[in-house]
């Protein structure tokens, strides 16, 4: 009786948690269409907005959350140039905020499309709060397999102690029957005459001489230790995770992920070459000329004057000093051994691989980690599972082999087509 | 009867030297203390328990303290401004010249790492020879001077400039002579600043001195034609010829260009329209063109003018005066077999001499006069600038120097001090000269002697341009800033002389502007430039080569030529010397580089050293054996040099390669070999090469270091070859049915190559032995150099070896067994075939299943593939190979100072290529088929969404060979180059008995012999 009313108590909440939700959900979808906003907002907003962080304006899913004034933000929406001219109080504390920086005006967009978009912000940024605690515990799981190792391992650790345990008290109760029979136990009287300290010190002094529990603890921590070292062998020289500390705290998550900055503006090679190739200073120079400050801040900053330093630029003069330039030394992040050659050209041109797939979400990463185990086993395992891009590629055409494999309707993975051989990356 | 032909790898395995036998029982030359060890004493002695438990934990600790340090911080730096056209990692190509033959030179990342032949070159149509391949090397060589030297001490280019030009001023005050001494020059441009010089100086003159003179050929065309130049012979253009001692194929004036030439009458196109052209070699010394011949003479040098005289005779149908009858009667039969088979080639024949001498060439233009040579093979108005030398114009500088009458000389590329006959007086006359200046990239033994040394630019480094053939321009372009802080010789006198142009490379740009680019069809200024520099050359229409009408008197000809003979015949125990150039260090300008000097001579397969090549007949004669140091003593000059038995040397002769025994070239060249350039004598106005020296016996006895007797064949069925006319009756003769092996059971299943069949095809006739694929692997594939001492006990690292396998005829009879060896008179009458013998890539390789650790595996391409990081130096695999193409790295080459004069400066490693590892100590490694070009032309076509073509993918040895002997291609398309050549009826393969399935496949050697002079 008891557990069915706690399992009625547990799920009344739940229903009282998702009709709660489902209200607010509800209010919020009652002031405009947020998939109509969606488009509007990506067309028009963000070139200058993000949800959640201040770009060139401010970060809007916070703004919004405070500022409930919806007609206000139309206002400022459609002419922010008109409200800042009447002197409106909130409108020329941004304005100044952001240092006079004039939002564009769009006349063009209705009451109905503002409300679209704001509502587009509201829940958007709402679902992006929720996720965000969520994606962490995936994250968490993902780390997995290692763990459940670990755990695994403990688990097995625990069930034999209980193991143990139990067969101690099975021993001790047959020993308390032979006890009772005193015609079968033999000398005991020196035991019992040591019984004396204390019931701990006992149990401990008994545990040392059961020699199946000494044996066991011995082949536990065998297995413990051997299984750790195997562990420690299996990673040495892997590096995922590495993350050296740059001459240039150079944020990826900035450029390639709030500018949206697409990864071939700098690694320009990847598409060319072997080497997706670090940038020369005279791209960075592309923005930098005009980039002189961090977002939003006034003062010059330090990492961006890095860059002047190294390419021997006065920024005042605008002109650069070839006798001061002198190399920036990046860190290497990821180190493939010389004995392997990697192409990139063949993986993100040819095949279309995403820079993501290997390199992870550089666009989310303040400083670059590695984050794959670039290891041969990640190389094959990729190799073998990956269907190689085929389509529409005339290098195929006459490889009769390829299109058997295709008849029979298998997909065509980079293994069966030699991929996995050792000369396609050791020479 | 050719079915059990013999062969022979070398006189050693011939004669089944105890040595050599007991070396061939093993895989690796030196022993393993195995028998050592596991004897009784090795076992039971007391401690070995205890120290192998010592040494193990001693190890595991050293190797896990070893293992403790932290993983090294990679640093990764890029270019502060990219230039536009670098994308580090993809290479770029530039055109260039080497030597008026148009390159491409191959970067990356801004530093040339490997010279190509341009296949538009109208010389050598994509070929290049091994001394353009190495050159790259030499880039970076660091014995390169670094700054100008005045006075032997480091100077600025600023003071330096304000010292010579105060000289020059008080020189040219005065009023004495002023030279420029050089080697031949054909550059336009460079010849412009030198006449821009003289006009600022008009007391200079410029000498050209080379030091392999041509000026026989010059003087004698100044002549009969009234035309000093070196004609330009089209061999592809002669059914027959006859070649007296000029070893064309190798180092006689434009080799390269006549290699491509002559092997198009031979080549399996040829063969297959049933043609083949007749070469007859008459010579004293085995060249490299001699092995190649047909029919191979043997005549003394003193007997060459006679030979020709009567070779005159019989075209000519009249007797010179003074005719002697050759004492050699299998001579004088040639000589008359020779001029009939000329004589009805009539217009498609070619007789060319290897003299240096004015009246023997002189000759030599009247019997190809007669044979209505000109017009046709020889063409005289399209002619040569390769060579332009003049000897008594240099002697005569030298004279002058003496006599005090010079004040200032600058020397361009060229060493005197070195290579001139009588080096001593010139050494004497120019410390009369006030100002002396060499260009030398080196301080070598001229420049050491001056007071100047205005280093100049290595040719990557350099503006320039060429002329090898009169119409034909190249040019020369920079692909790589200076490495060192030298300047361009051009420039230094463009300043010296206060030209109006300061800049050479404006100076360049000038004179194509005005003179070259005009003359090419281009339009001027910077359009027509930026064409050159695609192109990399302008070509004028030829001149249509007009037939020239000999019509001197040859009595005084004859005359010279015979007392000359008189002359050289040597008596009483005296042998004739014969000087020659080895192909691969020629002259001795590139001695310094070492993939020159391990680079196996073809015929004598010695590598670091020159020698005393002499007939076996003889050294039985006189006791000695190869290797024995004899000091060879002509007219006052002598030197210790070890003898080298050499079967088909003609008896009584001994043949000197000179380019050896530098002083000052650097580490690599310093001490190796003798200079034999002072045996040169001026004579009759030519440096000639030949004189009689007598030899004595040291005592002393050296191991020659030489590759070929590394392996033995075990009597087994590697070389097959045929006559011209067995070839005509059955195509198949020697490849065919009756040599074909019965099908075996095949031991393991056959691998599945779904898109491509790398397989290889090797013409035996095509291929001249010339080594350059052996040079060109080096670069390609970073293989590294080990030194004398490492080749001697067999430790070359060569991917692809090229053998030479020597067969005896006598009397018309092959020699088909091995006790007949013994019975031969002598061994004067000697074949040779060369073989290109690398790995085979077999779809059965031995090699594959031997390894314990897999890292020799098949590949789905037909490749044999080396895994370097798992290998483990078993050398199971090198144990199994038939072939014996695997190579051992016994030292970790690129970085070890014992090897510190190859290959392990910061600078030299410049040049390693960045696509392929260099592999270190304990690893197996061999020919991997390019694999790197493979994949880059596989991803270049997939990039470009299209198939692969064929073709498009070449091997780094079959791109520059000269006569395109390699064929490189994919066996599954039937219609690829490769999979036609392996249909010819002349393939075959290598020890197919044993069922390996090689993917190589040879083309069996045919010989166009004549049977009446094999007789």
């Amino acid at each position: 009786m008891r557990s069915i009313s706690l399992i009625l108590k547990q799920f009344s909440r739940q229903v009282i948690l998702i009709a709660g939700l489902a209200i607010c959900g509800l209010t919020a979808y009652a002031q405009g269409d947020a998939s109509k906003g969606e488009a509007i907002f990506k067309a028009k907003c963000t070139a200058c907005h993000k949800l959640d962080q201040r770009v060139i304006g401010p970060a809007l899913g916070p703004t919004l959350e405070a500022e409930t004034d919806d007609k206000w933000l139309t206002k400022w929406i459609q002419n922010n140039q008109a409200l800042i001219a009447a002197k409106d109080p909130k409108a020329l504390k941004i304005y100044n905020e952001f240092n006079g920086a004039a939002m564009t005006v769009f006349g063009d967009l209705s009451d109905g499309d503002v409300a679209n978009v704001i509502a587009y912000v509201r829940t958007e940024y709402k679902k992006e709060k929720e996720a965000t605690p969520a994606a962490g515990a995936a994250a968490a799981q993902e780390t997995g397999p290692s763990n459940i190792v670990v755990f695994g391992l403990i688990g097995v650790i625990i069930i034999a102690f209980i193991v143990i345990l139990v067969l101690n008290k099975v021993i001790s109760t047959l020993e308390r029957l032979v006890a009772n029979r005193p015609a079968l136990a033999p000398e005991e009287v020196a035991a019992e005459e040591e019984a004396g300290p204390s019931k701990g010190l006992l149990l401990a002094k008994m545990l040392i001489k059961n020699k199946k529990f000494v044996f066991f603890v011995l082949l536990c921590g065998t297995i413990f230790c051997s299984s750790w070292t195997w562990v420690i062998l299996w990673n040495t020289n892997v590096h995922t995770g590495y993350q050296p500390v740059q001459p240039i705290k150079f944020p990826h998550d900035l450029h390639a992920g709030v500018m949206q900055i697409n990864c071939q503006y700098c690694h320009s090679g990847a598409y060319k070459s072997k080497n997706a190739t670090i940038p020369s200073l005279n791209i960075c120079m592309n923005c930098h000329k005009v980039i002189t400050t961090r977002m939003g801040a006034k003062e010059p900053s330090a990492e961006i004057a890095k860059i002047y330093d190294a390419l021997g630029y006065d920024p005042a003069t605008q002109k650069y000093d070839s006798t001061k330039m002198h190399p920036i030394q990046w860190v290497r992040v990821h180190n493939l051994p010389d004995l392997a050659y990697f192409n990139h050209s063949q993986h993100v041109k040819v095949q279309g691989l995403k820079c993501q797939t290997c390199h992870g979400p550089v666009e989310t990463m303040k400083e670059v980690y590695q984050y794959s185990p670039v290891t041969m086993k990640w190389c094959i395992q990729c190799h073998k599972r990956t269907e190689i891009n085929i389509k529409g590629n005339a290098y195929y055409e006459k490889m009769e082999q390829v299109h058997e494999l295709i008849r029979k309707g298998g997909k065509v993975t980079e293994a069966m087509m030699g991929g996995i051989e050792c000369g396609k990356c050791h020479y | 009867m050719d079915s059990n032909k013999k062969y022979w790898k070398g006189l050693e395995e011939l004669n089944s030297d105890p040595e050599f036998v007991e070396k061939n029982k093993h895989e690796f030359a030196e022993p393993i203390p195995i028998e050592d060890v596991l004897s009784s004493g090795g076992l039971s002695s007391k401690t070995p328990r205890r120290d192998f438990l010592k040494a193990l934990g001693f190890g595991v600790g050293a190797v896990t303290l070893a293992a403790c340090q932290k993983v090294p911080v990679h640093k990764s730096i890029p270019y502060l401004i990219k230039p536009e056209e670098v994308t580090p990692g993809v290479p770029n190509y530039y055109v260039s010249s080497y030597e008026g033959h148009a390159i491409l030179v191959k970067t990356r990342e801004g530093r040339p790492i490997k010279v190509e032949g341009n296949p538009n070159d109208l010389l050598s149509k994509g070929g290049l020879n091994a001394q353009a391949q190495a050159s790259v090397l030499d880039l970076y060589d660091y014995n390169r001077l670094k700054n100008p030297i005045r006075g032997g001490n480091d100077t600025t280019w600023d003071q330096l400039d304000g010292f010579v030009k105060n000289e020059l001023a008080a020189v040219k005050a005065g009023g004495k002579k002023i030279r420029i001494v050089s080697s031949t020059i054909h550059s336009p441009s460079t010849l412009a600043v030198i006449a821009d010089f003289i006009g600022a100086y008009p007391n200079t003159k410029h000498v050209t001195y080379d030091a392999v003179s041509y000026t026989g050929i010059i003087q004698a065309n100044q002549n009969s034609f009234g035309k000093a130049v070196v004609p330009h012979y089209n061999f592809d253009k002669a059914d027959v010829i006859v070649s007296f001692g000029a070893d064309f194929l190798a180092t006689w004036i434009s080799p390269v260009e006549y290699q491509g030439q002559y092997v198009q009458n031979r080549n399996n196109k040829s063969l297959e329209n049933k043609k083949m052209s007749r070469h007859i070699q008459f010579e004293s010394g085995m060249s490299n063109t001699g092995s190649n011949a047909d029919t191979r003479i043997l005549i003394k040098p003193s007997e060459q003018g006679i030979a020709l005289v009567n070779l005159y005779n019989e075209i000519a149908g009249t007797t010179l005066p003074g005719t002697k009858a050759l004492g050699n009667t299998n001579a004088a039969k040639a000589i008359k077999l020779a001029a009939a088979e000329l004589k009805a080639a009539k217009g498609k024949a070619l007789v060319v001499c290897g003299s240096n001498d004015v009246a023997t060439q002189v000759l030599v233009n009247a019997i190809n006069s007669q044979l209505g040579s000109y017009g046709t093979t020889i063409d005289l108005d399209n002619y040569s600038n390769q060579y332009k030398g003049n000897d008594a114009e240099f002697v005569e500088f030298v004279a002058e120097m003496s006599r005090g009458e010079v004040d200032a000389v600058f020397f361009l590329n060229t060493n005197p001090a070195y290579d001139y006959y009588n080096a001593e007086a010139f050494k004497t006359a120019l410390k009369k000269v006030r100002l002396t200046v060499s260009f030398s990239e080196r301080n070598d033994e001229t420049a050491s002697l001056c007071t100047v040394v205005a280093p100049n630019h290595y040719y990557l480094e350099s503006w320039g341009d060429g002329n090898a053939i009169e119409g034909y321009y190249t040019v020369v372009q920079p692909t790589i800033n200076p490495v060192y802080d030298t300047r361009q010789a051009e420039q230094s006198l463009l300043l010296w002389s206060d030209n109006a142009v300061k800049d050479y490379y404006t100076y360049v740009r000038n004179n194509w502007d005005k003179n070259l680019q005009p003359k090419g069809g281009l339009q001027s200024g910077l359009k027509g430039w930026e064409a050159v520099l695609q192109t990399g050359f302008v070509k004028v229409a030829p001149k249509p080569a007009s037939a020239q009408s000999f019509s001197r008197d040859l009595n005084g000809v004859a005359q010279t030529i015979i007392n000359q003979s008189g002359r050289t015949a040597a008596g009483d125990g005296k042998f004739e010397l014969e000087l020659y150039q080895n192909v691969a260090i020629r002259d001795g300008k590139r001695a310094n580089n070492p993939w020159l000097q391990e680079m196996p001579e073809p015929v004598s397969k010695v590598t670091w050293d020159n020698f005393v090549a002499m007939s076996p007949t003889d050294m039985k004669k006189l006791g000695y054996v190869q290797g024995d140091i004899v000091t060879v003593e002509a007219h006052g000059y002598s030197v210790a040099l070890p003898i080298l038995l050499q079967p088909g040397q003609t008896q009584g002769t001994i043949s000197v390669a000179v380019g050896y025994g530098r002083t000052m070239a650097g580490p690599v060249a310093n001490g190796v070999g003798k200079n034999a350039f002072p045996f040169q004598t001026f004579l009759n106005g030519t440096f000639q090469g030949t004189s009689t020296a007598s030899l004595t016996k040291t005592g002393d006895i050296v191991i020659l270091a030489q590759t070929q007797t590394h392996h033995s064949i075990e009597g087994r069925d590697v070389i097959r070859d045929t006559t011209f006319k067995q070839y005509q009756k059955d195509p198949s003769s020697s490849s065919g049915e009756e040599r074909k092996h019965k099908p075996y059971e095949d031991l393991w299943d056959a691998y599945e190559r779904p898109a491509y069949d790398w397989v290889m095809a090797i013409d035996l006739n095509a291929c001249t032995g010339c080594g350059a694929c052996v040079v060109a692997c080096n670069a390609e594939n970073n293989v590294p150099v080990v030194g004398r001492d490492e080749v001697r006990r067999r430790r070359e690292m060569h991917w692809i070896r090229i053998d030479r396998y020597y067969s005896f005829v006598e009397e018309g009879k092959e020699i088909t067994e091995e006790q007949e060896i013994s019975e031969l008179k002598d061994l004067d009458n000697v074949q040779v075939v060369y073989q290109p013998m690398l790995c085979q890539h077999c779809d059965h390789a031995p090699c594959e299943t031997v390894c314990p650790v897999l890292a020799t595996v098949h590949s789905s391409e037909g490749i044999n593939m080396m895994a370097y990081n798992r290998c483990v130096g078993t050398r199971y695999c090198a144990n199994n190979c038939p072939y014996k193409v695997r190579r051992f790295n016994w030292f970790n080459y690129w970085n070890d100072a014992r090897f510190d004069n190859y290959l392990i400066n910061e600078h030299t490693h410049l040049v390693l290529n960045p696509d392929v590892v260099t592999r270190f100590r304990g690893v197996m490694e061999k020919c991997t088929m390019c694999i790197q070009r493979i994949q880059a032309g596989k991803l270049q076509a997939k990039i470009e969404k299209r198939p692969l073509k064929d073709g498009e993918v070449k091997m780094a040895c079959q791109q520059t060979c000269p006569t395109n002997a390699i064929v490189f291609g994919n066996r599954n398309d039937p219609n690829s180059e490769v999979s036609k050549a392996l249909k010819s009826e002349r393939t075959y393969y290598v020890l197919e008995e044993l069922n390996v399935q090689p993917g190589i496949g040879y083309q069996v050697k045919v010989r166009n012999t004549n049977t009446e002079l094999e007789a």
